[in-house]
């Protein structure tokens, strides 16, 4: 999986491309704790190209939902692909999580 | 129709998710199968597969998992095969959904898109090998106990 990472004044993005499974998100949780331990509170994840996600990534989402609460920050996700966005109505996960349509939406909540 | 076989041999390193991955689009392009279909037997897979490796031995040892895929009157079979500690999927806890943040864990998830995303799943303990045998009709996932949209509905084959 590729991750660029990208800031937006106070905004840090991540666009995660290809696949967040059990393989991949051990990077990607590295890459956010590091971010939220430089002080990061607000944080976007760009779904637009992931293509597919398991309960490996949905675990990385979760426990930075939890950590960016703790530091009272927020984070948004958003972008997703069907069967990506499927996955985490099936977690429930949807029902706390901010999902968003467009990166737009996403940073309009800030 | 005879049914095809087609086997997937694992060893019990996380690394070989991706050949399982690789093998997986293989059988799918094979057969044509949707892509959504596919998004969702690769999870399925996967989330059977991590469980077995993480969990699934008390020893150092290697150990092989075997993924049998055969296309059965418009289905798909699917046979996994590991020779761990007995585990059946079927009852296992299922995660509580409306779980607020703060209390929300990952735990049993995995299974639960096994079972979300499989139609049919069978468990037998054989010969001290944990055998599941789960059973997908063609087309995008249909919720246990719905009807499928078009039964018969044939690739023309």
């Amino acid at each position: 999986m590729d991750i660029i990472e990208e800031r937006k004044e106070q905004i840090d993005i991540f666009k995660i491309m290809g696949r967040l499974d059990s393989n991949t998100a051990p990077d990607f949780e590295k890459k956010i704790v590091d971010a939220i331990q430089d002080g990061t509170t607000a944080m976007i994840i760009d779904f637009e190209n992931l293509d597919y996600i398991s309960s490996a990534g949905l675990r990385v989402i979760l426990k930075t939902t939890k950590d960016l609460k703790r530091v009272d920050g927020m984070l948004m996700l958003c972008a997703m692909k069907d069967y990506v966005k499927e996955v985490f109505e099936i977690a429930g996960f949807d029902a706390f999580l901010p999902i968003v349509p467009t990166m737009d939406e996403a940073l309009q909540r800030f | 129709m005879s049914a095809v076989k087609f086997v997937v041999t694992l060893t019990n390193h996380p690394e070989q998710l991706g050949l399982l991955h690789r093998r997986l689009e293989q059988f799918g392009r094979a057969h044509n199968l949707p892509a959504k279909m596919m998004f969702q037997l690769n999870l399925a897979l996967e989330e059977l597969f991590t469980n077995i490796v993480s969990y699934g031995y008390a020893d150092q040892a290697e150990h092989t998992i075997q993924i049998h895929l055969a296309m059965e009157k418009g289905s798909l079979i699917v046979r996994v095969e590991d020779d761990g500690v007995p585990f059946n999927p079927d009852q296992a806890q299922s995660p509580d959904l409306k779980c607020p943040l703060e209390e929300r864990q990952i735990g049993g998830l995995g299974v639960h898109f096994i079972k979300k995303f499989m139609d049919k799943m069978v468990y037998e303990r054989r010969n001290g090998k944990n055998i599941l045998i789960m059973k997908r009709t063609i087309g995008d996932h249909q919720s246990r106990g719905k009807r499928p949209h078009n039964p018969r509905k044939t690739n023309g084959r």
